[in-house]
């Protein structure tokens, strides 16, 4: 041994490499400190996500996938979700649970058990969201959901689903209240209604908020949900000779209905469908027969929100339009879907915490209004504080003609016969 | 009155879809004893074809119909010499699980090349009919019952005028003797197969202009094809076409319940199939074997 020679650990060391271990012990602290210079960064945050992918619900869970992703990008640009001081990446789970509600429970299970999600997003549909939330309540995880809207999901007690959307009876109240302003009032109602529970819950919506606006529901048809001949239905519309014809159903309904009102020459001053008037099928599969029809949304781009954090309503159907070319207009599926991932991130954030239990505190005590509105939920966790708007399609354009304040355009009313167009 | 007429025409034109989807499926099922579980997604694959050629070219709709029928005919033959020949002597359960599997293939690589947007064959003259009084029969429907009636007819006209119709004639009364007399059993049962493939087709295009399309919109058609079968007897045509107005009727009334009544509509129409069933299983206008 010479004089430069050190003995660490009972092993001879030279200088040289007493230099090179310490350099390398300053590497490693240094790396360990995280790769940006502003902050550390921690865990990768896991949502979990089942979706009707596959299936019947296959049109609506891609907008709500894609409102998800939106976000995904958008946070993680930022560098994640700042929890303490501290950043957490985001990755959303999907599973494809084929349009079915079993299955979307099964799934969000293994989310939970397999994938470790840390946080849940709802599926797109009341029914997968009924199974969803029930899995979320024994888990004691939070579920933040965008597409349940009927209220049975929140009259459960369930203290872990929060849900950002206005519930299912308020869907078609908009289109009541934007009757009551017309001239000439319209006073007769036929409710055509498919039989799943969210549906009937935006017909009793109807049924128990038309006579307070001096309306009266002459006509209440159930009909068997998916069914796609309903001719007979929209005959005994046309019988009752009602001033507006409303259906609560989706999609695939509201264009059975559009097509048979016009086969059988039904022409009423108003038809309004709950769901089906703002996704684009509904015009790229009826052409101009879409004109004039009205339809209860949750979001169109008109409205005029000022945003507390994330984009305004102009940034989000540029970012949408910029990741999702030629599909036009984001419709409210996809903003809802994004405004759940905005109510969770800001709850997190304000938990300070990536504990499920006080996430969910925070959830459950948030108020903020961002570009989709107002994200509060009331006691039994769905937002009953942000209000529907009405479109109406005219000349093949989605226009916003109610509530006044958030409104492009004029009601074009009354709709005009059928031979007359 | 007005109103029950009116009824009497939604429920016959109704009817005729029902005759379209049913044909075929009966044929294959009579003859090959094969109960098609594909064969609602052939159905939407004609309506996919029509919707297609409607938004590419302009075509009517209407015309398209030939081009439906001859694309799933080879589709169909295919299918059969390809595939479901394999298993055609197993057990009834194989065939079950074959054609399941081909739905949901069919229905997943629709899903891949259309994606699941909603679909619709709108023509210029959609929604107009003729008008008697307060009673209206529209166009498209009334033309598609007279295609669903006039297929109909070509496809009996074919089982009893060609010599293919009477080999599978022949094949579905005794399958050995038939070969014994030298039919080629392998072609003749694509042939079979290839024909109710072309119905599903054309059945498709009609269905393309009535309603919106999405990949999985068949499913309900197969079920329905099942019980209009059942309803009208297997083994003719003649009595598929009754048991196919017989349920549009059923379900017109039975959806004109006042209330409620609407959503019993099906568990109507499928009543009275297992009163058939129990009653007169040959069916409204079969012949017990």
């Amino acid at each position: 041994m010479t004089k430069q020679d050190h003995l660490i650990g009972g092993k001879v060391m030279t200088m040289r490499t007493l230099a090179l271990l310490a350099v390398a012990a300053v590497a490693a602290a240094a790396v360990a400190c995280g790769g940006t210079s502003s902050g550390t960064t921690g865990s990768t945050i896991t949502l979990g996500a089942p979706l009707g992918l596959t299936g019947s619900l296959a049109k609506e869970s891609l907008l709500t996938q894609q409102g998800y992703n939106l976000w995904q990008d958008w946070i993680n640009s930022q560098g994640g979700i700042v929890v303490n001081g501290v950043k957490h990446l985001v990755t959303i789970k999907y599973y494809d649970d084929t349009s079915s509600a079993n299955q979307s429970a099964v799934l969000m299970q293994k989310l939970i058990t397999g994938d470790k999600a840390n946080f849940l997003l709802g599926p797109y549909g009341s029914a997968a969201t009924a199974t969803d939330a029930a899995i979320a309540e024994q888990n004691e995880i939070p579920m933040v959901e965008a597409n349940g809207a009927a209220q049975s999901i929140f009259n459960q007690g369930y203290k872990y689903t929060f849900g950002v959307l206005s519930p299912a009876n308020k869907y078609l109240q908009g289109v009541i209240d934007m009757a009551a302003t017309l001239n000439p009032k319209p006073t007769t109602i036929a409710m055509l209604s498919a039989d799943d529970n969210f549906s009937l819950e935006v017909a009793d919506g109807v049924n128990t908020y038309a006579a307070t606006k001096g309306m009266k529901v002459i006509l209440y048809k159930k009909y068997k949900n998916g069914a796609t001949n309903l001719s007979a239905e929209v005959q005994a519309a046309k019988a009752a000779n009602a001033d507006i014809v409303l259906n609560s159903g989706h999609l695939q309904e509201a264009i059975a209905i559009n097509k048979a009102a016009k086969e059988q020459k039904v022409n009423a001053k108003i038809f309004a469908y709950s769901v089906g008037p703002s996704t684009p099928d509904f015009i790229t599969a009826l052409g101009k027969d879409a004109d004039y029809v009205y339809g209860g949304s949750q979001w169109t781009p008109q409205v005029k929100y000022t945003p507390a954090f994330y984009l305004t309503v102009a940034e989000y159907v540029a970012a949408y339009k910029a990741k999702y070319p030629g599909l036009g207009d984001p419709d409210y599926h996809v903003a809802e879907s994004t405004a759940a991932c905005l109510a969770l991130q800001r709850a997190i954030e304000n938990a300070g915490s990536l504990d499920p239990k006080k996430v969910r505190d925070a959830l459950a005590a948030l108020d903020v209004t961002v570009f989709f509105g107002q994200l509060k939920f009331d006691s039994r966790g769905i937002n009953i504080y942000k209000p529907m708007v009405v479109e109406q399609i005219q000349a093949g354009v989605h226009h916003t003609v109610f509530p006044a304040d958030v409104a492009d355009a004029q009601a074009k009313y009354p709709t005009p016969a059928w031979d007359q167009r | 009155m007005a109103d029950f007429v009116q009824l009497v025409i939604l429920g016959l034109l109704a009817g005729g879809v029902y005759v379209a989807v049913g044909v075929g499926f009966g044929l294959v099922w009579g003859v090959l004893n094969i109960v098609n579980l594909a064969h609602g997604a052939l159905v939407i694959v004609g309506g996919y074809l029509t919707w297609q050629l409607f938004t590419a070219l302009g075509l009517d709709p209407f015309l398209t119909l030939p081009v439906d029928a001859v694309a799933l005919f080879v589709l169909g033959y295919a299918l059969q010499r390809g595939v479901i020949n394999r298993i055609i002597r197993g057990p009834l359960l194989f065939t079950f699980l074959l054609t399941f599997g081909l739905n949901l293939v069919i229905i997943n690589i629709l899903l891949l090349i259309f994606g699941s947007d909603f679909r619709s064959v709108t023509p210029a003259y959609s929604g107009q009919g003729l008008e008697f009084g307060s009673v209206v029969i529209p166009y498209v429907r009334l033309i598609s019952l007279g295609v669903a009636i006039l297929m109909s007819a070509a496809l009996a006209l074919m089982l009893n005028r060609t010599r293919i119709g009477l080999a599978i004639q022949a094949i579905s009364a005794d399958r050995d003797a038939a070969q014994l007399v030298g039919i080629d059993l392998r072609h003749a049962y694509a042939v079979t197969f290839g024909l109710g493939a072309a119905c599903a087709g054309v059945a498709g295009g009609l269905i393309a202009m009535i309603q919106a399309i999405t990949p999985t919109a068949g499913e309900p058609y197969t079920l329905q094809a099942f019980v209009v079968v059942i309803l009208g007897g297997l083994g003719r045509v003649s009595a598929t076409v009754v048991g196919g107005l017989a349920f549009g009727l059923v379900e017109a009334f039975g959806q004109s319940i006042p209330g409620s009544g609407s959503v019993f509509a099906n568990a109507i129409a499928f009543g009275l199939m297992v009163l058939v069933l129990v009653t007169r299983p040959q069916g409204l206008m079969g012949r017990l074997k």
